[in-house]
């Protein structure tokens, strides 16, 4: 496949992956730790929304499905099947460790090994996947904080796990 | 491709660990789910985390190309029961207590996976 419609395609996949598990296991509901409260009341006061700011917050605070997500496609590249499987392992252990019960960074982890596996067969590698996730995760947590966390915000709402909190 | 061309044998070896996992994990008492909010849940139970150690174990094994008798089987069932075992008696010894239990709460939290 072309590398750059490999890339465009990878990033898309890989930007669904790991905000609709992350969305679905309650992120932008609560934030799990001190860091990310601070982090979503901080976003919110520079004009962002509050649920988007914890979704934030709770990724940068412990490996959610978008760390499971990167780390998944590059045990899938180094391992194949295995490193997938090992990945998600690594997840939970270090969510574990971060005081996060560690759904939404395994299913992530797990979700993309299969994903991964299963696109290899028309074309899509692993290398395009790692790239990928890592544009995806650009794209949310290092351009523009208000604009990205609004749009987390939308997608919460969409999907009944918006923020009780103030 | 990514899985090799033994791989359906391999699959099947997971498949086994996490099977017998839950089942192991049922028998020593561990709940089948976590508790309502399951996304929030601290509670170990047999379908989390107990099936992620078994395959994550298993994984690490394979890759080392540990493979013991029977093409993996073997090693699959006993990584299982080893992984319930684990939830069920050394979780606690190993990774921290979730937020808000105290050290002394510890044996209500083990009760509470009981």
């Amino acid at each position: 496949m072309n590398l750059i419609i490999g890339l465009i395609l990878a990033t898309i996949i890989s930007f669904l992956n790991f905000v609709i598990v992350d969305t679905y296991f309650g992120l932008p509901e609560e934030p799990g730790v001190v860091g990310a409260d601070n982090v979503g009341h901080s976003i919110k006061k520079r004009g962002g929304d509050l649920a988007g700011g914890f979704f934030q917050g709770n990724i940068l605070c412990s490996p959610d499905a978008s760390a499971g997500t990167l780390i998944a496609a590059i045990g899938v590249y180094a391992l194949g099947l295995e490193g997938g499987l090992i990945a998600a392992f690594l997840v939970f252990i270090g969510n574990r460790l971060c005081a996060d019960p560690g759904y939404a960074g395994t299913t992530g982890a797990l979700t993309m090994t299969v994903i991964v596996i299963l696109c290899s067969y028309i074309g899509l590698t692993p290398e395009m996947f790692i790239v990928g996730i890592v544009i995806a995760i650009f794209l949310v947590q290092g351009v523009h904080h208000p604009t990205s966390t609004k749009a987390l915000g939308k997608i919460a709402k969409l999907f009944g796990r918006y923020t009780k909190l103030e | 491709m990514i899985i090799e061309a033994n791989g359906i044998p391999f699959l099947l070896n997971y498949l086994i660990a996490i099977i017998v996992s839950i089942v192991v994990a049922l028998v020593l008492g561990l709940p089948l789910l976590p508790d309502k909010p399951k996304r929030f849940s601290w509670v170990n139970s047999a379908i989390y985390p107990t099936p992620i150690i078994a395959l994550g174990l298993l994984a690490i094994l394979f890759a080392l190309k540990i493979v013991w008798i029977y093409n993996g089987l073997v090693l699959a069932i006993v990584i299982g029961i080893l992984s319930a075992l684990f939830v069920k008696y050394l979780f606690y010894y190993v990774f921290p207590n979730p937020p808000g239990v105290n050290e002394g709460d510890k044996n209500s939290l083990e009760e509470d996976n009981a």
